[in-house]
């Protein structure tokens, strides 16, 4: 399949995704004012507004080093920032460094190239739900689902190690999916993957939202800028613009 | 030199014949080592860990501290754990001066600054998505320490197995607070020394010959671990 005929795929599936979301009326999701980030006396980032809906997608653009991977990490909870306020599903967070644990297992975030612990494919994907405190029995056809769902099912107990950067990413993706994550944050999730790799990642995003998740991408793919329903946010010059 | 294939023939004999002093000297050693270790080990990691995976004001005088005390002569911590535990210091009424109790707190005084800069060089070494990829998929601080550990794993056993040949091989602590007392405080280390001035090489070299198996036992296996080490790093 070529990639030009695959994103009209994706396209189509993204707009079926974000079906409920104009049915909701796009329910605000996640509420950030004020939101600044410093590297020492360098100022990255100085956003006033930054709202997520619920069951939407959005991809977020910008120069390198315009600060895109740093405000994917400070939205899921890894990096300090300065933040005047933030609202997530209706309610205030008044303590934000770190996040409280219903806030901390309401988003995910996925590396550029993540990275798969030391232990089986399955246990990767499962490990989510265990530090939930989800039992084996609860979490094995979850898992079973999620491994099918990424194509990895027949990699189930391989070292992850052995694994390719495309298989790696949706190893990855699936372990995400499993938590059903309110906010998924995807970081340059097809860098560095090409042809099927790339198209199979870009394939399994479009589902994660009709499965009910927001997903904010990083990224400078051209096929997941230019998807339909997607909306565009860019980072120039240290400020966030909503195209 | 006939003098030294004497004392070596006789040590091998003392060795293989099963010789109860020689034995239980051994026994004493690996005992108080392994004890001193074991309660050590808990703690030295997890301030190893929160060392290497906080910022805090005087992390860096804690890291300059922890590896300098690396180089801390045994005899030195000897000397201070004599003061403390004899009968007019502040810990003398533990009467553990010339005992095994005293042997093994020396041995955790000594192996704590090993375990602790091992795991502690262990975990800043390790690749910090491992840390951020728990904490994304909603792990709890303790349920990120054992993940960050367990991927860290092979540089935790170093550390350990370095903390053990630390303990068993030094002298210094085991002499001043043990007292070399026949049967109940003479260790490996201090019963060569004493043997040795003694002019009795025999059993001194037959302790040797077990102090130099468990060395290399012991390095043995930290290879085994970092051959596994280098070869998932490099798959990876």
């Amino acid at each position: 399949m070529s990639i030009g005929i695959h994103s009209q795929i994706t396209a189509a599936v993204f707009e079926n995704a974000n079906a409920p979301q104009r049915d909701e009326r796009r329910k605000a999701l996640l509420g950030v004012r004020g939101l600044r980030k410093r590297h020492g006396d360098r100022l990255l980032f100085d956003i006033d507004v930054l709202d997520i809906a619920t069951h939407s997608a959005y991809v977020l653009t910008g120069m390198n080093g315009a600060g895109k991977s740093t405000l994917l990490r400070v939205l899921g909870g890894l990096e300090r920032a300065e933040i005047d306020s933030l609202r997530f599903a209706g309610e205030d967070v008044l303590r934000v460094h770190p996040y409280p644990r219903a806030l901390r297992r309401a988003i995910v975030y996925v590396h550029q190239h993540p990275i798969l612990f030391s232990t089986s494919v399955a246990d990767n994907i499962g490990y989510g739900l265990a530090v939930r405190g989800e039992s084996p029995a609860a979490v094995r056809p979850v898992v079973a689902a999620a491994m099918a769902w990424a194509g990895v099912a027949h990699l189930r107990d391989t070292d992850p190690t052995k694994l390719s950067g495309g298989e790696k990413q949706r190893v990855a993706l699936a372990r995400a999916k499993v938590l059903q994550p309110r906010l998924l944050l995807l970081d340059e999730p097809t860098s560095n993957l090409d042809g099927a790799a790339r198209e199979q990642v870009i394939a399994l995003i479009p589902t994660m939202v009709e499965a009910g998740s927001s997903i904010v991408i990083a990224c400078h793919d051209r096929d997941l800028i230019n998807l339909h329903g997607v909306q565009r946010l860019k980072l120039r010059d240290g400020h966030l613009e909503y195209r | 030199m006939n003098a030294i294939s004497d004392a070596v023939l006789r040590a091998f004999a003392l060795l293989f014949t099963g010789d109860p002093d020689l034995w239980r000297i051994v026994w004493v050693s690996v005992k108080t080592s392994i004890v001193g270790l074991l309660l050590a080990t808990p703690p030295a990691i997890l301030i190893g860990y929160v060392v290497a995976m906080r910022r805090f004001a005087g992390r860096r005088i804690v890291i300059w501290l922890a590896q300098a005390a690396l180089s801390l002569p045994t005899v030195l911590v000897g000397l201070v754990l004599y003061l403390l535990l004899s009968r007019h210091g502040p810990l003398g009424g533990l009467q553990w001066l010339f005992s095994q109790s005293g042997i093994v707190l020396g041995q955790c005084v000594v192996a704590l600054p090993v375990l602790l800069a091992f795991t502690l060089a262990a975990v800043q070494g390790l690749d910090p998505r491992y840390a951020e990829t728990a904490i994304a998929l909603g792990a709890a601080p303790l349920q990120v320490m054992v993940r960050v550990l367990h991927e860290a794993r092979f540089g935790v056993m170093a550390a350990v197995l370095s903390g053990f040949g630390r303990v068993i091989s030094e002298v210094g602590c085991a002499l001043m607070v043990g007292g070399n007392i026949e049967g109940e405080t003479r260790t490996i280390t201090t019963a060569i020394a004493l043997e040795t001035s003694k002019g009795e090489f025999a059993q001194g070299i037959a302790l040797g010959i077990v102090l130099v198996s468990i060395a290399l036992l012991m390095n043995g296996a930290l290879m085994l671990l970092q051959g596994d080490a280098h070869t998932v790093r490099e798959r990876a």
